[in-house]
């Protein structure tokens, strides 16, 4: 088979065509450097098939494979899906931790420690409040100060209580709107199913639907911050997804599986709000762990107040003062000037009910710290991870502006063999074979 | 080390840097300005329930301050009382003494039994002192006179002690027994005090042979033997005043070593975080000058037009 004359023009325009559409990905990608999710392209180039040159012929001597240029096989986005997936696993751990600090954070603000304003402050002045009123056991003054005391104290001790249930309740509302019908688990959950249905179809067509990928990833992304998210992708393109410990997943195809049970296995933001609330939770823990201290309180007490009980209700929400001050007992044998009830009352200052508060503080403040400090390596580690994905996928421009040049080089390159295999046709047209003249 | 760097990772990272420079800063500078380094119990939880403790025990040792404050007003309203009896009782011996020599006629030494009733009568004062309004010498009466005034003698009281918490655990009896040196009285014959004075006053009234003898001798002795009692009680009453003066001593110097405990564990020191700070506000404008300076160059610069 002889050489074609034209093709050389044929090579040189499709090396112009080539040349053409890498330099429009590396458009694209410069536009999209600051797109969240965007995942960098670039062009793959094949060799077209050669043209087989048969030996022996008068005019090609040995024979060969004359190559005819080039071609864009496929746009492909560079991602890497196992970086993928460990950043997914880090950001649900991330969420988790840091919901939890977050409501662990409130609880400790409502305990208000160590300040003037904290229970430790309002028990301590109680109990001076017995000591002055053993000083002075006929003084009118001292009696209503204990009262006021007391009043003051199980007041703190209702409103710590609320307090803590009124998280427990915000943890419960905020599980109820974000994974809720119509919440925003769902939302995601069913524009990934919509984006499975479309990709499916691009896929069938042959050509990879990059900016449909990258928004199913960054949907992904953001579902992981829920709950534990793992994606199973599937021969036709779809991903099926499973989420936190859901019975069934919670995509599958174009389905979407949802309102379903969690617990607080489940990870994430909705697994540590189920954990935080949940029977035997952190919140019910120090709600039990205040209870205590009440009922402590009050037994002490009312073991010493012999005459009627000073305290009523043995629980932090429920505890109040049952006594007048005309019914504060200051003595045993009620005797105005005996003291030894009031005594033994103001010894019981730094006993089982001081101490089982400080515990109490003590531990919400480990709780706290715990997971802040939890919150913060795993935001390193997930900065880390993100960076690698970014060292992945990421737009750089000075490569972007490398591939440009490059392109624009082997554009013009291609452009002048044009030119050149032109001049040497005009010889062929204008200057040979002139005849007649 | 990553393969390639994007703008983004450098915009990222430095944007993480310069918060966490802030986060440094902004620590350190309301550790300086609260001048405590722990603010909330997260910051050191341990040193939370500490904190609580020591500040508790503080509060107790200023209740014990004022309890121990009070017992001393008390012990000393009542040693102000015994002294004021004892020079009482000292007259009365004088009195007894000039009655028993013999020389005076029977109206003499009627008057001088007007002038015992009298002081009798003062003894009962002095034993109704109050302090803060409460009679010290009632027991736990003490809303009640331990004595009404005029010839009835009955001890009003009960033979209950006061207490005053001058430590954890530790309570001391400021009241003083002056009933037991004081008695029941004339109709009551116990021989304290007053039935040794009312026996005195009706001995000098009845004037008779018997009588004056009766004073030389067993009232003479009756009235030493209770002035020693007194004199006791009173010695007893002053020991207790020096242990609270110690106990406030003992509980100055725990409040001391407290206060400084509680200053290590809550304070910040100042001197350390000052420096901490400048090194962190050193730091932080480091952070956002590479802020402001990062990626503005890029190849882009260098091409041509």
């Amino acid at each position: 088979m002889p050489i074609p004359t034209l093709q050389g023009l044929q090579t040189a325009l499709s090396g112009l065509l080539a040349e053409q559409q890498a330099m429009d990905v590396t458009a694209n990608n410069i536009a999209n450097a600051n797109t969240e999710g965007y995942s960098r392209e670039t062009a793959v180039l094949q060799t077209s098939p050669p043209i087989e040159i048969p030996a022996m012929s008068a005019t090609t001597g040995e024979g060969g494979r004359l190559g005819t240029g080039v071609n864009v096989q496929t746009i492909t986005r560079i991602r890497n899906i196992y970086l993928d997936s460990q950043y997914r696993t880090q950001n649900s751990a991330l969420s988790s931790a840091s919901t939890q600090a977050e409501e662990l954070l409130q609880t400790q603000s409502a305990f208000n420690e160590p300040s003037a304003a904290g229970l430790a402050n309002q028990l301590s002045a109680f109990w001076s409040a017995w000591n002055s009123l053993a000083n002075a056991p006929t003084s009118e003054a001292a009696r209503e100060g204990v009262v006021a005391a007391g009043e003051q104290l199980a007041r703190s001790m209702n409103t710590l209580s609320a307090q803590i249930e009124t998280i427990s309740a915000q943890a419960t509302q905020q599980y109820e709107a974000r994974a809720g019908v119509g919440g925003e688990v769902e939302g995601i959950a069913r524009q990934i199913a919509q984006l499975n249905g479309q990709i499916k179809l691009a896929e069938q067509s042959g050509q990879p639907p990059n900016e449909m990928l990258d928004r199913r990833d960054l949907l992904l992304d953001k579902l992981s911050a829920f709950a534990n998210v793992t994606v199973s992708q599937q021969p036709d393109g779809t991903d099926t997804v499973t989420f936190g410990d859901a019975a069934k997943p919670l995509v599958e195809g174009t389905a979407v599986n949802w309102p379903q049970t969690l617990t607080a296995a489940a990870g994430g933001q909705l697994g540590a709000l189920l954990s935080l609330t949940g029977p035997g939770g952190k919140l019910a823990g120090y709600r039990e762990g205040l209870d205590e201290v009440a009922a402590s309180l009050a037994k002490g007490v009312n073991a010493l107040h012999t005459t009627t009980p000073f305290f009523a209700g043995e629980t932090a929400a429920t505890i109040k003062v049952a006594v007048t001050a005309a019914e504060v007992q200051t003595s045993s044998t009620g005797t105005p000037g005996g003291n030894d009830v009031a005594l033994a009352i103001a010894e019981l200052r730094g006993g089982a009910t001081d101490q089982s508060y400080a515990a109490l503080v003590e531990r919400v403040g480990s709780d706290v710290k715990g997971a802040e400090e939890e919150t913060t390596n795993l935001k390193t580690t997930l900065t880390a991870i993100g960076n690698q994905r970014q060292s992945v996928s990421g737009v750089s421009l000075d490569e972007e502006m490398t591939n440009m040049i490059a392109f624009q080089r082997g554009y013009q390159a291609s452009a002048r063999t044009m030119s050149a295999l032109d001049s040497m046709l005009e010889t062929l047209i204008e200057h040979t074979g002139v005849v007649g003249l | 080390m990553l393969g390639r760097i994007t703008p983004s990772m450098i915009s990222s990272s430095t944007l993480n840097d310069i918060n966490s420079a802030l986060s440094s800063l902004e620590r350190s500078s309301s550790e300086l300005s609260s001048g405590k380094k722990i603010l909330e119990p997260s910051d050191d939880p341990y040193g939370t329930s500490r904190v609580i403790n020591l500040q508790s025990q503080l509060d107790g040792l200023s209740s014990y301050t004022s309890s121990v404050q009070d017992g001393i007003g008390w012990t000393q309203a009542s040693t102000g009382a015994m002294a004021n009896i004892g020079e009482i009782t000292q007259r009365v011996r004088e009195l007894l003494l000039q009655a028993a020599n013999g020389t005076l006629n029977a109206g003499d030494l009627q008057s001088i039994g007007v002038e015992v009733t009298q002081l009798t009568e003062a003894v009962k004062q002095d034993a109704n002192t109050q302090y803060a309004g409460q009679f010290v010498f009632s027991g736990t009466q003490t809303t009640s006179a331990p004595y009404k005034a005029g010839p009835e003698d009955e001890f009003q009281g009960n033979g209950e002690s006061v207490l005053r918490a001058i430590g954890p655990g530790a309570t001391l009896e400021v009241s003083s027994n002056l009933a037991g040196v004081l008695g029941n009285g004339g109709g009551s014959g116990d021989g304290k005090l007053l039935d040794v004075l009312r026996t005195i006053a009706q001995h000098l009234t009845e004037g008779t042979p018997a009588a004056r003898k009766e004073l030389a001798s067993t009232d003479l002795k009756n009235l030493d033997t209770n002035m020693e009692s007194l004199i006791s009680l009173e010695a007893t009453t002053g020991s207790a005043t020096a242990q609270l003066r110690s106990a406030q001593t003992r509980i100055e110097t725990l409040e001391g070593a407290l206060t400084k405990a509680l200053s290590n564990t809550r304070d910040a020191d100042i001197a350390q975080v000052s420096i901490a700070y400048s090194n962190e506000q050193a730091a932080y404008t480091a952070a956002l000058k590479a802020g402001a300076n990062i990626v503005q160059e890029s190849l882009l610069n260098f091409l041509r037009e």
